[in-house]
């Protein structure tokens, strides 16, 4: 098998994780990132914040320097900005002739899925307070490997 | 780029849905497929039909027609179907057939693979809003394999030994 190949599906699944990422957090109601759907869930800053740090993780074990950090949260606007930090430079080294130190395939199923659950957190969480992003087909969305910082495209097939 | 190569990797996508999904499931109270936390909120037993439906989708772009499934009679029959429908999916995958009306691996990893991983997480969300939260686990390490995608999945591999918001009385698994 190519590793070559795999790991270019896997900078697609990372510019998929910015889109849906940055659907699910951007032009959220005002003081979302404080939401609490009961006491004992996190609240979608903390959730974000852990997103950040999965990504983190993810890099550091692409790199062989696997470590693992827990962040506080940052304020709403500056966790979305570390978010999409976080994932360009993932991506870079991703799209580098630097060697993978684990598997595409763990990659993708530790840090890699868990982010994309936690995406579709925050987007739930969104709906329980009221303010729910709209429904999109995905199958049509722009979505281009190395595209991953927030500028993503506005061209969408959406419905309500 | 080799298609076979883009197919294996997502082949072990819908094995890590198999195994998140059911991680999300198991043990969960008798009555958490219909906890609804509020009004136009999927319930579980919604989201696993929608998850089903997603992939359905999906399969059409090999074997052409529409797919909308009806609800069926019990949550437990929900859940085989969706695992169903990821045994026959990942079966297309595995056969090399080929892909309809232009659809690409991308595509398919972009729209309803995606799609049914964020309601897996979600899944995970509304079982600790039910009050039986699912205790976390190093996911990088579990046992996911791209030939189990039903139901029966293997235990964590490497469960967190401490938990800050685990429930009274929670003991480690």
């Amino acid at each position: 098998m190519s590793d070559t190949d795999k790991r270019s599906l896997l900078r697609h699944t990372v510019a998929t994780l910015a889109y849906r990422g940055g659907k699910a957090v951007l032009n959220a109601p005002e003081g979302f990132d404080q939401f609490r759907a009961n006491d004992s869930t996190r609240t979608p800053g903390q959730i974000l914040a852990h997103i950040g740090d999965l990504l983190d993780w993810g890099l550091s074990i692409a790199s062989g320097k696997q470590t693992w950090h827990d962040s506080k949260p940052l304020a709403w606007e500056e966790e979305i900005a570390r978010f999409f930090t976080a994932l360009e430079a993932f991506d870079s080294y991703l799209g580098s002739d630097n060697p993978l130190h684990a598997p595409e395939e763990k990659l993708f199923q530790g840090p890699i899925a868990d982010a994309f659950t936690h995406v579709g957190q925050i987007a739930i969480l969104r709906r329980i307070a009221g303010g729910p992003i709209r429904g999109e087909n995905y199958f049509r969305a722009e979505i281009e490997s190395g595209r991953v910082g927030a500028d993503q495209s506005t061209r969408r097939v959406e419905f309500d | 780029m080799s298609v076979d190569d883009r197919r294996k990797l997502l082949n072990h996508f819908l094995a890590a849905l198999a195994y998140r999904t059911q991680k999300a499931l198991r043990d969960a109270p008798s009555d958490f497929g219909s906890f609804r936390i509020g009004e136009g909120v999927r319930t579980p037993a919604e989201l696993v039909r929608h998850m089903a439906s997603v992939l359905g989708y999906a399969r059409t772009f090999f074997v052409g027609g529409h797919y909308r499934p009806e609800p069926l009679a019990s949550f437990d029959e929900e859940i085989q179907r969706f695992h169903d429908m990821l045994g026959l999916l990942a079966q297309h995958l595995r056969n090399g057939d080929s892909l309809l009306e232009g659809m690409t691996e991308e595509r398919l990893l972009q729209g309803p693979f995606s799609d049914a991983m964020t309601h897996a997480g979600q899944l995970a969300l509304l079982r600790r809003l039910a009050g039986a939260p699912v205790a976390p686990e190093n996911f990088i390490v579990a046992e996911i394999r791209q030939e189990r995608l039903g139901p029966d999945q293997a235990k964590p591999v490497s469960p967190d030994k401490i938990w800050p918001e685990a429930p009274k009385g929670w003991q480690g698994e």
